[in-house]
C-alpha cells in the first residue's frame, strides 16, 4: 500500500542516490541539455532581437537592418510606447503620432483577461466536473456536443456575436469585449475533465461519505487535487485573452475600452505601404508581454510542483 | 468557499464596471451623439496619421465656425481600417463621415452603405469644378451619382540615391530625358543596368558582370502585385498609349491580353532576370528600407512616402518622374482619396457641412501648408508645392505629370477584390518566373467574365 | 507490481445504480449552466446561423436570400478553394508533426532534467508575443536582403534562403515560425499532463533496471496518451485555422501558395462582401475537422484513461 505523502516531482533529487553507472545516462543527460539548449537559444533569440530593435531608432534600423548591436541607440522606441512622446517627436522619430494611453490601456487589458480567465476556468471547471464525474443521463451526449464546439469556425461567431453585443448595449465597453469567452470554451471543459478523470475515485467517495455535498467535494478536494491543471489552464487562458486582437477591435471604438494589444496596432504600418514604426512595435511588445511575464513567473510554482496523485490510504 | 464567493461576486462587479462605463451618453459606440443643449457630434474616420494633425487643425477652425458640431476622430491602420468600417456598417455604428478610398466605394455604394451627395451639391451650390480636372469623375458610381468629394490626388515617381547617381556620372537633366520602350528598355533600362553593381564591383552594363552575385540593384521593386500596377509598373504601360479597361470607370473588359501590354510585363519582371531588379521574394520590404539598406539605387513609390525616404539617415534622395515612353508622354496613376457619409448616420446635415468644408479651400490650404499631400484644389496644390520646397523636399517630379504628362485613373470595375485575387497571384507566378505574360490572356478571359457581373 | 492507476470512470454495479444516476441530475445541471449558456448564446446559436446562411448568397449589407446548394457547387469548381486546403494540409503536417515531437521532448526534459523556473518561463515566453507581432518579427529575422537568419547563412558559407518568397518554402516557414509561438504552450500542456503520472511507477521501473529511454517508451508515453490524444486534437485544430500569420506576413502569397483555407473564407467574407460563400467554405472546414478530430479520438482512444 502506498502512502498519500506529497511529493516534488523531481523523482531524481528525493531519493538516495544508486550508484548507477550507465554510460548511456551522462550520454542521456548530455543530449538532453544540448536539445534544451538549442531551444532556448531559438526561443531567446528573437527576443534579444527585439530588444536590440526596440533600443535602435528607426532611421538607423533602415541603413544598418543587420546589426546585431542597437542602432543609434535610444530610449525613443519605450518612450513612445508609453505615450511620454509628443506627435511632433514622434513622427520625426519615425512613428506615427498616435496618442498612447498605456496605462489605461494596461489597466483595460488587465481587468478583461482577468475577468475572463476567472470566470471561464470556474464555470469550466465546475460543468468539467459534471462530465468526469457526476453520473446522470445524457451526460457523455452533451459533452460531445461541447467537444464538438472546439470546431466552430471563428468567422462564424465573429458578426453574430458582435451583433449581440451591439443590441446587448455593450459596444466599446469591456464587458462586451469579455462576453464570448466569458462563461467557457470548449478546450477549457475538455482539458479540465481530462484532469479530474484521473482523480482518483476513493477519495472523492471518503468525502461523500463524510457527509460532504458535491460543491463542497469539488471546491475541497478535487481542485486542490487538480490544482496544477487548474492553474495551467488559468495562465494560458490569461495569455490567450491577452493576446486576442481581431475581437477587440472590432468591440471597442475608443480608449475607453481599447486593450494593450490593439495599442500595438498603433505602432504597424498606418497607411498602405508604409514600414512600421519597429522600435515602437518592439517596445511596445516588450511592454506589454511584462505584466503576463510577472504572472507566469508568480504562478510558476503551482504549475510545477504537484501534490501527489497518489493519494491512496 | 472563498472562491465560490470570490468568483459570485465577480461577476456584478464586472457588470457593474460595464455600466459605469455606460453612463452617460456614448456617442462614439454609435456613431454620432447627443450631448446636452444640441450639440453635434460627428465621428470620423480616417487610416494616415500623417494627415491627422492637418485635420485636427480644420477640425479646430470648422467647430470654431460651428459652434454646435464638434468632430471626434477616430485613427485606425490601413490594414483594420476596413475590417473595422465593415463591421461598423453591420452594427449600425458607422462612422458620420470618414475617409474614403476608390478600390472600396463601389461596395459601399452598390449597397447603400455610403449617401449619394448630388442633391446636397446642388442644393448649397458647391462647385466641384474648383476640383483638380478628373478628380471628381471616378467618385461616380454606375448609378450616376456621386458618393464622395475629393479632397487629395496623388501620383508615382522615381526615387533615388543621390550618391550613387553621381558615382555612375548621371545628372539631374539626365533623368529627366530619358526614354523608354518595350524592346530594348530604351535609355531607361541602359540608366538602370549602368546603376546596378555586382559584388566584384562590375557595373550591369561592363563585361563580366555577374547577375547571380548583386550587390546593388540598379532598380528596386515593391512586393505589391496587383492589376492597377501602381506600386511597380504602371509609370511603363501608362506610356504605351494602353488602358487597362475599355472605359474607366465601369468599364467592361479588361485590355491585359494587349499584345504591348504583355510585352511590358515581360520586360518589366525580366529585369530581375537580367540581374538590374532583385528577383522576387528578395525584400518583403517596400522601396524606401531598400534603398535605406543600401542595396537598392532607385525605387518607385508615392508621393506618400516621400516622409519615409526623405528621413532616411545617411542617404540624400532626389526624385525623378517616369521616362517617356512610346506615346510621347511619361504617365502615371492619378489616385485621390474621397470623404463619404454614411447612410446610418443621424446627422446627415452636419456631416454634409462637415465634408463641404473638407472640400473647401480653407482646409485645402492648411493642409497644404502640412506638406504631406497635393490638395484638390489647385490653388492649394501650388501651395503644398511651396511647403514641400520649403522643407527641402523636391517633389515637383510628382506634379510633372498634371503640368505635362499623362495621369490616368486605377481600374475601377465593380467586384474588384475578386478581380485583385485572381491577377495578384498570376503576377507573382511571372515574377517568379512560373509563367510568362501570356497567361495573362486567360486571366483577362477570367476578370471580365468577374466583371460583367 | 502495477500501482494503483488512475481510477477508471466506470460505474459500479450494485443496487442503488438507476436511483444513483438520476440523483446527480439536479446538480449536474446546476454545475454545468453557466457553461452550457455560454456555449449555447456564443457557439451555438452562431453556429446554426453560419451553416443557414452557407445555402444564401448574404453580403452583409442586404438581408440573404435563399440560394439552396449554389454556393457549394461553386465551392466544388474552384481551383483555389482545393488548393487552399492543400496548402493548409501541407502546413498542419509539418506544425503539428514538429511541434508535438519537439513539445513532448521538451515536457519530458523539463520534468526530469531540471527543476529551474527561469527554463519553463523562457520556453514558454513566445506565447506572451501576439501572433501579429510574432508574425513581423520572422519577417524581419528570416528577410532575404535584411534578415539576420540569412546573413549567418551566408558567413556559414551555405545559400540565403527564400523563406517567405519561395513558394516552396513558405508553408514550412509560416509552419516553423508557428512551432516557435506555441512550442512552450503545447510543451506546458503536456507537462501538465506528466504530472498525474506516478512517480512510484517510475521507481519501480528503474528498480528493474529499466533506463530513462525505456522508461520513456514503456511507461510515460502509454500513461500520457489520453493527454496527449487531447492536446494533439485541440492544436490540430487550432493549426488548420492558422490566419494571422498569413495575414500579416504573406497575404497568401507567393502566388497562393501560402493561401491557407483560413485566410481564403475571411478574405472572401470580409473584401468581397460574400459572406454566403464564406459560411459554405466554413462549413466544409468544419465537416474536415470533425472527420480528423474522430479519426485522431478513435485512434487514440483519448476517452480512456490507460489501466497499465
Amino acid at each position: 500500500m502506498t502512502t498519500t505523502t506529497p511529493r516534488n516531482d523531481d523523482g531524481i533529487g528525493t531519493r538516495p542516490r544508486t550508484p548507477h553507472r550507465r554510460h548511456r545516462l551522462p550520454l542521456g543527460r548530455v543530449l538532453g541539455w544540448v536539445v534544451m539548449l538549442i531551444v532556448l537559444l531559438v526561443t531567446l533569440f528573437p527576443f534579444y532581437w527585439m530588444l536590440r530593435t526596440a533600443l535602435s531608432s528607426n532611421s538607423g534600423l533602415a541603413t544598418h537592418p543587420t546589426s546585431l548591436l542597437p542602432v543609434d541607440t535610444s530610449l525613443n522606441g519605450f518612450r513612445r510606447a508609453l505615450g511620454l512622446t509628443t506627435r511632433e517627436e514622434s513622427l520625426a522619430q519615425g512613428g506615427f503620432g498616435a496618442t498612447i494611453d498605456f496605462w489605461r490601456y494596461l489597466a483595460n487589458s488587465v481587468v478583461v483577461a482577468t475577468a475572463v480567465t476567472v470566470c471561464q476556468v470556474s464555470f469550466s471547471a465546475l460543468a468539467a466536473y459534471a462530465f468526469a464525474r457526476m453520473r446522470w443521463p445524457g451526460r457523455n451526449t452533451v459533452f460531445g456536443v461541447f467537444l464538438a464546439g472546439l470546431l466552430i469556425p471563428s468567422i462564424f461567431t465573429l458578426l453574430p456575436n458582435f451583433v449581440l453585443v451591439r443590441d446587448l448595449g455593450l459596444l466599446d465597453t469591456l464587458p462586451g469585449i469579455a462576453l464570448p469567452t466569458l462563461f467557457m470554451t470548449p478546450f477549457a471543459v475538455f482539458f479540465l475533465r481530462q484532469f479530474f478523470l484521473g482523480i482518483s475515485v476513493e477519495i472523492e467517495e471518503a468525502a461523500m461519505i463524510d457527509g460532504a455535498g458535491r460543491l463542497r467535494t469539488f471546491l475541497q478536494i478535487i481542485v486542490p487535487m487538480a490544482a496544477p491543471a487548474v492553474t495551467t489552464l488559468a495562465v494560458l487562458t490569461y495569455m490567450t485573452s491577452w493576446n486576442d486582437y481581431l475581437w477587440p477591435l472590432l468591440v471597442s471604438q475608443t480608449d475607453r475600452s481599447r486593450l494593450l494589444t490593439l495599442a500595438l496596432g498603433v505602432f504597424r504600418s498606418q497607411a498602405p505601404a508604409q514600414a512600421p514604426d519597429w522600435s515602437g512595435l518592439m517596445a511596445a511588445t516588450l511592454l506589454a508581454a511584462l505584466p503576463m511575464l510577472a504572472l507566469f513567473l508568480a504562478f510558476a510554482r503551482r504549475i510545477v510542483n504537484s501534490v501527489g496523485f497518489t493519494g491512496i490510504k | 468557499m472563498r472562491k465560490r464567493i470570490f468568483v459570485a461576486g465577480l461577476v456584478p462587479a464586472l457588470l457593474a464596471l460595464g455600466a459605469c462605463s455606460q453612463s452617460g451618453s456614448d456617442p462614439s459606440a454609435t456613431g454620432s451623439g447627443d450631448g446636452a443643449g444640441g450639440q453635434v457630434e460627428l465621428s470620423y474616420w480616417l487610416w494616415d496619421t500623417n494627415q491627422q494633425p492637418g485635420y485636427e487643425q480644420c477640425a479646430a477652425d470648422f467647430e470654431n465656425a460651428n459652434p454646435g458640431i464638434t468632430i471626434a476622430f477616430q485613427q485606425y491602420g490601413w490594414a483594420d481600417y476596413w475590417t473595422k468600417l465593415t463591421a461598423s456598417f453591420v452594427a449600425d455604428a458607422a462612422p458620420d463621415v470618414f475617409t474614403d478610398h476608390l478600390s472600396k466605394y463601389a461596395e459601399f455604394a452598390g449597397n447603400g452603405q455610403i449617401v449619394p451627395l448630388d442633391d446636397l451639391i446642388d442644393a448649397d451650390g458647391f462647385d466641384t469644378s474648383v476640383l483638380q480636372e478628373g478628380l471628381i469623375d471616378p467618385w461616380t458610381f454606375t448609378d450616376g451619382k456621386t458618393y464622395g468629394i475629393p479632397k487629395d490626388w496623388d501620383t508615382t515617381a522615381f526615387f533615388y540615391n543621390a550618391d550613387m547617381m553621381t558615382a555612375a556620372g548621371y545628372t539631374a537633366d539626365d533623368l529627366m530625358n530619358l526614354t523608354w520602350n518595350p524592346d530594348d528598355g530604351g535609355t531607361y533600362e541602359q540608366l538602370v543596368a549602368h546603376l546596378t553593381v555586382d559584388a566584384n564591383g562590375v557595373r550591369g552594363d561592363e563585361a563580366g558582370f555577374d547577375k547571380n552575385n548583386v550587390d546593388v540593384y540598379g532598380i528596386g521593386i515593391n512586393p505589391s502585385y496587383d492589376v492597377t500596377g501602381q506600386m511597380q509598373w504602371a509609370n511603363f504601360t501608362g506610356s504605351l498609349g494602353w488602358d487597362y479597361l475599355d472605359q474607366n470607370p465601369w468599364g467592361t473588359h479588361y485590355n491585359l491580353d494587349d499584345p504591348d501590354f504583355q510585352k511590358t510585363i515581360d520586360w518589366f519582371y525580366g529585369l530581375s532576370d537580367k540581374g538590374y531588379m532583385p528577383p522576387s521574394g528578395t525584400f518583403s520590404d517596400e522601396t524606401p528600407t531598400q534603398i535605406g539598406s543600401g542595396k537598392v539605387a532607385i525605387g518607385t513609390n508615392g508621393d506618400w512616402a516621400s516622409s519615409q525616404f526623405f528621413a532616411l539617415d545617411g542617404v540624400t534622395i532626389g526624385v525623378f518622374p517616369g521616362p517617356v515612353g512610346p506615346s510621347g508622354q511619361r504617365a502615371s496613376v492619378f489616385n485621390g482619396l474621397a470623404d463619404s457619409i454614411s447612410t446610418s448616420s443621424k446627422h446627415q446635415a452636419e456631416a454634409w457641412k462637415w465634408v463641404q468644408y473638407l472640400g473647401s479651400t480653407a482646409c485645402q490650404d492648411v493642409i497644404a501648408s502640412t506638406a504631406t499631400v497635393f490638395p484638390a484644389i489647385p490653388s492649394s496644390t501650388a501651395k503644398a508645392l511651396d511647403a514641400f520646397a520649403a522643407k527641402g523636399w523636391p517633389v515637383d517630379a510628382f506634379y510633372s505629370y498634371v503640368e505635362d504628362g499623362r495621369t490616368f485613373l486605377p481600374p475601377i470595375t465593380v467586384n474588384s477584390a475578386e478581380v485583385y485575387d485572381v491577377v495578384t497571384p498570376a503576377l507573382e507566378a511571372i515574377h517568379l518566373g512560373q509563367a510568362d505574360a501570356s497567361s495573362l490572356t486567360a486571366v483577362n478571359d477570367q476578370i471580365n467574365e468577374i466583371i460583367s457581373h | 507490481m502495477t500501482p494503483t492507476s488512475p481510477a477508471r470512470d466506470r460505474g459500479r454495479t450494485g443496487t442503488g445504480w438507476r436511483r444513483s444516476e438520476w440523483r446527480d441530475l439536479p446538480t449536474a445541471l446546476l454545475f454545468i449552466a453557466p457553461a452550457t449558456f455560454g456555449f449555447g448564446v456564443f457557439l451555438v446559436w452562431p453556429a446554426i446561423r453560419g451553416i443557414w446562411l452557407s445555402f444564401t448568397d448574404y453580403s452583409v449589407f442586404a438581408p440573404a436570400s435563399f440560394v439552396g446548394l449554389d454556393n457549394y457547387r461553386r465551392m466544388v469548381a474552384d481551383p483555389v478553394f482545393w488548393s487552399s486546403f492543400r496548402v493548409t494540409i501541407e502546413y498542419v503536417v509539418i506544425n503539428i508533426g514538429v511541434q508535438t515531437v519537439v513539445a513532448l521532448l521538451l515536457a519530458v526534459l523539463m520534468q526530469r532534467l531540471t527543476k529551474s523556473m527561469w527554463v519553463r518561463g523562457i520556453i514558454l515566453s513566445p506565447y506572451l508575443v501576439s501572433n501579429v507581432v510574432t508574425a513581423m518579427l520572422w519577417l524581419l529575422l528570416l528577410d532575404y536582403q535584411l534578415g539576420i537568419v540569412n546573413q549567418l547563412l551566408e558567413k556559414l558559407g551555405l545559400d540565403r534562403l527564400l523563406f517567405w518568397g519561395s513558394p516552396g518554402l513558405v508553408i514550412p516557414t509560416i509552419a516553423l515560425v508557428n512551432v516557435w509561438r506555441h512550442l512552450g504552450y503545447t510543451a506546458l500542456l503536456i507537462f501538465a499532463g506528466l504530472q498525474t503520472i506516478d512517480q512510484q511507477v517510475y521507481e519501480a521501473a528503474r528498480v528493474d533496471g529499466a533506463g530513462e529511454w525505456a522508461s520513456f517508451w514503456r511507461i510515460t508515453l502509454p500513461l500520457l496518451r489520453p493527454y496527449l490524444a487531447m492536446v494533439l486534437i485541440v492544436t490540430s485544430i487550432g493549426s488548420f485555422q492558422v490566419f494571422d500569420t498569413v495575414s500579416v506576413a504573406t497575404q497568401g502569397g507567393p502566388a497562393n501558395s501560402s493561401n491557407v483555407i483560413q485566410y481564403y473564407i475571411y478574405n472572401v467574407a470580409f473584401t468581397r462582401y460574400d459572406f454566403g460563400y464564406a459560411s459554405a467554405m466554413s462549413v466544409a472546414l468544419l465537416l474536415v475537422l470533425s472527420a480528423i478530430t474522430f479519426v485522431q479520438y478513435r485512434l487514440s482512444r483519448a476517452g480512456q484513461s490507460d489501466a497499465s
